[in-house]
């Protein structure tokens, strides 16, 4: 596979085999516990392109006359000049330049990303191959070099529709985890790449995953969450949350909601309400113990912390980001704490600085710390005796690699948690949970096998790993991943090899495991039929 | 969008099959829905989980939590699974008429 091959008219430059990829520890070795990825229906083939590896994440239609293919390369090309232009791309044209100039291709990175190694090393997952394909384009058809300018020995691609078709799915073969920037001695960001590219189709051509586009952050700012929660079923909601928490713990709890000048304002995603209520239940109920003055929105947007934009698109990720800091003026808290979802700590606390300014930068933080100081306070009575069953944790590889929140969560399991065990690598060299960047929400045609199959290969690996002395069914295991997104992707990666039946284990968020480490609880707060 | 004959009307669906005009799902739709997704014949059983989800989606316009789907109907998650293999949202939203579930559901 040569990197010029991407301009090939041939109907599929990769075909998935699953004896191909990385082989996976007990009780998974031989392979046939694993379904083979669904190749799509003759039906779709026809009206979608799938000719990179057979598989469909974008749904990009294939165009239906020769002008519309010549006028979506040439969006494409222009689309290309204006990342490379301090006028329309001032976010991020500085380490996207950068990346582009300075990879001296010693290909370190690629035994560093999950995809690469889990595929079987298939050339086309590379980090460096998408962006050096960029790369080539920019040289060729941007900055307009010569030929013997160039370098000789370097092939040359050919800016056709099977180009920009197969580098549009390309560009949703990468979770932009970031294991790749990290190792780089450079510091080359092969996942900022990829983001460029996403941008690139999303706002110059209208191309992005339904999921994350039309039905996310278009969905979100019109109903109010990329759920479609609206505020009348928020309440609703919230009543339920109250009388399930009351039905559990014995406590009366009134939640909070749009109270005027409030210490925070506490955002979580919205898809912890509709699947894993017991999280956010579980903030209320650590929240009223430790008497901390918070309150939730049910402002449009305001109950939903996720922005989507910060994968694919800078101008919807700004739309949402000051929405957010909007409401939270409005309802004059002293700041916003994010829960637990690790993209909307990376959108709202890191990126969005560059957004909000004068009377919206309001100071903005992560909820992780703050339990970290309820558990360790003293103001919660707490026995560990009662998280009796082995525990890891899962690193969101926005929280953790990117911020460096990576010690208090530590410190809440090592006190709450027995039989807390690290996965191998941890912390800032975690593996991503396959699910990153809008993968774990993206749930159409065969892209869910895909994403099952390879992206969270690594992990479910190195979760087979640290339970591997306890890895019967009987015994009951948790993984705690404080993200919802991972959430999601734990939840199908585990329905996919069957785990929870075959090995027991489950997952679900930190603040569960602290109340149900509460001494006083009489009955426990965590059920795993849920999990 | 492909179309789909389901009660022997064509209704518009997803690449997944949801189908995309609730104004014309009707109790042969569904049952034609639970033949694809392995919950068929329709017991009564599936008809208080379908007319529950039905009920709360034309009042709130989305999907109860499942959490609060097992509580009403009195089935737990292992029981609904039974119902429908491929599971409440897939499974028995998708009978229900429902759209499909978005956001980090």
């Amino acid at each position: 596979m040569r990197i010029e091959d991407i301009s090939k008219k041939s109907e599929i430059l990769l075909k998935l085999k699953k004896e191909d990829f990385m082989p996976l520890p007990h009780p998974y070795e031989k392979g046939d516990l694993e379904p083979e990825i669904r190749d799509l229906t003759e039906e779709q083939l026809k009206k979608i392109e799938a000719s990179l590896d057979g598989i469909s994440g974008v749904g990009l239609k294939k165009p239906e006359t020769k002008e519309e293919e010549n006028e979506l390369i040439r969006k494409f090309l222009s689309g290309l000049e204006k990342l490379l232009s301090p006028d329309d791309n001032w976010t991020f044209l500085m380490p996207f330049y950068h990346s582009l100039e300075y990879c001296v291709k010693c290909q370190l990175c690629s035994d560093y990303c999950p995809i690469y190694l889990s595929s079987g090393k298939k050339e086309i997952y590379r980090p460096t191959f998408r962006a050096e394909i960029l790369r080539r384009i920019t040289e060729r058809y941007v900055k307009k070099k010569k030929r013997l300018t160039r370098l000789i020995s370097v092939g040359d691609i050919e800016l056709n529709w099977q180009t920009v078709a197969r580098l549009a799915e390309l560009a949703y073969r990468c979770t932009l985890c970031r294991r790749c920037a990290k190792v780089c001695p450079l510091g080359v960001d092969n996942g900022l790449i990829t983001h460029e590219i996403r941008k690139l189709f999303s706002q110059e051509m209208g191309i992005a995953p339904r999921e994350l586009h039309e039905l996310g952050t278009i969905q979100q700012l019109k109903v109010g969450s990329s759920t479609g929660i609206t505020s009348r079923a928020l309440s609703n909601i919230i009543e339920f949350m109250e009388e399930d928490i009351e039905e559990k713990t014995g406590r009366k709890i009134k939640i909070p909601v749009d109270k005027e000048g409030a210490e925070i304002l506490l955002l979580h995603n919205a898809g912890e309400f509709l699947s894993w209520p017991e999280n956010t239940e579980a903030f209320a109920i650590l929240f009223d113990i430790a008497g901390i003055d918070w309150t939730l929105s049910s402002e449009l947007v305001g109950y939903d912390a996720v922005n989507y934009g910060v994968w694919y698109d800078d101008i919807q990720l700004a739309r949402i980001a000051t929405r957010h800091a909007e409401i939270a003026k409005k309802l004059k808290v002293k700041k916003i704490s994010l829960g637990e979802c690790g993209h909307a700590h990376k959108a709202m606390i890191v990126i969005a600085d560059r957004i909000l300014v004068g009377d919206l930068n309001i100071p903005r933080e992560s909820a992780i710390p703050l339990l970290r100081e309820l558990v360790l306070s003293g103001k919660l009575k707490l026995d560990p005796r009662r998280n009796n069953f082995p525990v890891t944790l899962h690193d969101p590889c926005n929280m953790v690699r990117l911020m460096g929140i990576v010690k208090p969560q530590r410190e809440i399991l090592r006190r709450i948690c027995p039989d807390f065990r690290e996965m191998e690598p941890h912390g800032v060299d975690n593996y991503c949970c396959g699910g990153g960047s809008g993968f774990a929400i993206m749930q159409s045609m065969n892209f869910p096998d895909w994403r099952n199959s390879i992206s969270g290969r690594m992990k479910l690996k190195q979760i087979l790993e640290v339970f591997s002395d306890v890895i019967s069914p009987e015994v009951k295991k948790y993984v705690c991943a404080p993200c919802s997104n991972c959430k999601g992707q734990l939840r199908d990666l585990f329905n996919y090899f069957g785990v929870n039946k075959r090995c027991g284990i489950f997952y679900g968020g930190l603040a569960e495991l602290i109340v149900n480490a509460l001494a006083d609880l009489k009955r426990p707060f965590i059920d795993w039929e849920w999990h | 969008m492909p179309k789909a004959i389901l009660g022997g009307i064509e209704i518009e669906v997803d690449e997944d099959g949801f189908i995309q005009e609730p104004e014309k799902w009707n109790k042969e739709v569904a049952e034609d829905l639970a033949k694809i997704e392995n919950a068929y014949p329709m017991t009564e059983e599936h008809w208080k989980v379908v007319n529950y989800l039905r009920d709360y989606y034309l009042k709130y316009e989305i999907a109860p939590p499942i959490r609060m789907l097992c509580k009403q109907t009195g089935f737990d998650l292992k029981k609904i699974y039974e119902l429908f293999p491929s599971g409440p949202a897939k499974g028995a939203c998708k009978i229900a008429g429902l759209p499909k579930p978005t956001g980090c559901v």
